[in-house]
């Protein structure tokens, strides 16, 4: 529990310690990469806690979302479409989705310990 | 968990992390704009909007002063005042003739013994002429002609066919009269005998010559105004 978000700590530390700036240009691109790194992220919680969680589907959903998106934002530009937010769309409906099965499978777990305990 | 996923997982934070720092940097690290001027900066623009008002304010006395004269008077001097007020602008304008001192600038070709091959007669383009005028402008020149037209805010000069055209007219052949009326016409003909369009001028085998004259005629503007672009700004 404790690895992940010390990795996350040195991941915001090492950013902000860097003093990286992105060009506005490609600022679409950074931010899409991070919903999907979201995704990816809250998708293997929850496949933690269903208990099928397989690291490889996880590290190649990881780099394959992050780069489809990428790509995605990349044809949009070409096309003058705003693609991107086809992508923006997707990762934010599986995010919320996502969530709300963790919480319930949270509150499902403590709710059979307690029933346990009873 | 298995450790070898644990720090998968740790990666994947790792880099999520990481783009989140270079995103919130990117979007919230756009440089404040900083004021920064100093006190005697500060002090000058100050003075400069203290100008600025002074004149809005002697404008609005003015203004003021000719709305007196219409409700005050009889309708004879109304009628009077209304023209007064229509030469006023009349003048201003530019559909009168103005007399005064000024600078009396001729535009004349350079010839040069060519050794070899025919030397084009030259001719001045309308963004050579758009350039003078514009530093004339900017030398203080209250009131401007060239040739027998006369240049008003409205105007154009313009490349017609590959000839010039002032004021829709076909540009004389040179040489050509150019008058200014200045209030300090030593300052604008040393300005022209040192400005760039002077440089310009001679590199197109055209030459500057500016003399002050004491007692210049401008002729007027003699085409109606169009003024169908013309908006009222508001109060």
């Amino acid at each position: 529990m404790w690895l992940p978000l010390l990795f996350l700590i040195i991941g915001l530390a090492l950013g902000f310690l860097s003093d990286i700036q992105i060009p506005d240009a490609y600022s679409n691109y950074l931010s899409i990469a991070v919903l999907a790194a979201f995704d990816t992220l809250f998708g293997g919680i929850r496949a933690q806690l269903e208990k099928n969680f397989d690291d490889i589907v996880f590290i190649t959903g990881f780099f394959f979302n992050v780069s489809l998106a990428a790509v995605l934002a990349f044809i949009g530009v070409q096309l003058g479409v705003d693609l991107y937010l086809a992508a923006v769309f997707a990762f934010g409906i599986r995010l919320f989705q996502n969530l709300a099965i963790i919480r319930r499978l949270i509150i499902d777990q403590k709710l059979l310990i307690k029933i346990r305990k009873k | 968990m298995k450790k070898q996923s644990k720090w998968m997982v740790g990666l994947v934070c790792l880099f999520a992390g990481f783009m989140v720092a270079v995103q919130f940097q990117t979007t919230a690290g756009e440089p404040e704009i900083r004021d920064t001027r100093d006190e005697w900066e500060v002090r000058e623009a100050l003075v400069k909007q203290q100008d600025v008002q002074q004149e809005l304010l002697q404008k609005i006395s003015e203004a003021d002063q000719t709305i007196e004269n219409y409700e005050e008077k009889s309708s004879a001097e109304q009628v009077a005042a209304l023209k007064k007020s229509i030469e006023k602008l009349e003048k201003k304008v530019g559909l009168t003739e103005v007399e005064g001192e000024g600078v009396s600038i001729e535009i004349s070709a350079i010839f040069i013994e060519n050794i070899e091959g025919v030397q084009a007669y030259p001719a001045v383009t309308p963004q050579l002429l758009s350039r003078l005028l514009n530093e004339l402008n900017t030398f203080g020149a209250d009131e401007i002609s060239i040739g027998n037209e006369r240049i008003t805010s409205l105007s154009p000069v313009r490349d017609v066919n590959g000839s010039t055209y002032v004021n829709n007219r076909p540009f004389p052949p040179l040489p050509v009269q150019i008058k200014v009326l200045t209030d300090q016409p030593e300052k604008l003909r040393d300005y022209i005998h040192a400005s760039q369009s002077k440089e310009i001028f001679n590199i197109e085998n055209l030459d500057l010559q500016a003399e002050v004259k004491e007692e210049l005629t401008l002729p007027k503007y003699d085409d109606p105004l169009h003024l169908k672009i013309f908006k009222e700004i508001g109060e």
